[in-house]
């Protein structure tokens, strides 16, 4: 499959997950998954949800503007990386991010997220 | 190694020589190495120095804002995530970026780039 395509389609399926459904990201991560947020780390599946569903916000849209991605080496990973606003409900002016994922198959043809790291881009 | 201190490292090499002697960048590219700049994809340690020694400016300074790393899997990469400012010379404000670097070791015990993505941070 196209590398590009799969990366969109991932960055689709996140962020609406994200936004629609927080704690649905479970399933994109496992207990080797590491979150980097803002500095702060994470490992495994259940601290990476735990951080991302008590974000200290009810609603969030996020707006993708840039998509990249690589292949990562030879156990079939993929880099993606993207940058993006991200409006939060009640505020002015949407945030700027960048957030970079590293993507592992799985055996079931899917893909996980086995790097997560989040910077806002403050100006 | 402390991974957080190798890559503090790799990153003030890298940028230290990107804003001395762009031609340098070279030994820490190889053939199968990647380059994304702004979108446009380059493959292999000629193409992309060449890529970054013809960027349409004489000189330029990073500075470093926040670096970001983790491991990338069992074959012993890392994956590492900068945001800083690129000043011009001659440009009265600094352009903001993101970049996102994977390290693959070496056999002489360090590190050179398989993966570079970078993108400006634009207002």
């Amino acid at each position: 499959m196209d590398p590009d395509a799969v990366a969109k389609a991932f960055v689709e399926h996140y962020y609406t997950t994200f936004d629609t459904n927080r704690a649905g990201l479970a399933n994109l991560y496992q207990d080797t998954s590491m979150l980097s947020f803002e500095g702060q780390k994470f490992q495994g599946t259940q601290s990476i949800t735990g951080k991302l569903t008590s974000l200290p916000f009810q609603q969030c849209q996020h707006g993708i503007t840039t998509v990249d991605c690589q292949p990562s080496g030879p156990a079939g990973g993929m880099l993606v990386f993207v940058s993006g606003n991200l409006q939060l409900a009640g505020e002015q002016h949407a945030l700027k991010f960048s957030q970079m994922f590293h993507l592992m198959p799985t055996p079931q043809g899917s893909f996980y997220v086995l790097n997560d790291i989040f910077r806002l881009n403050y100006a």
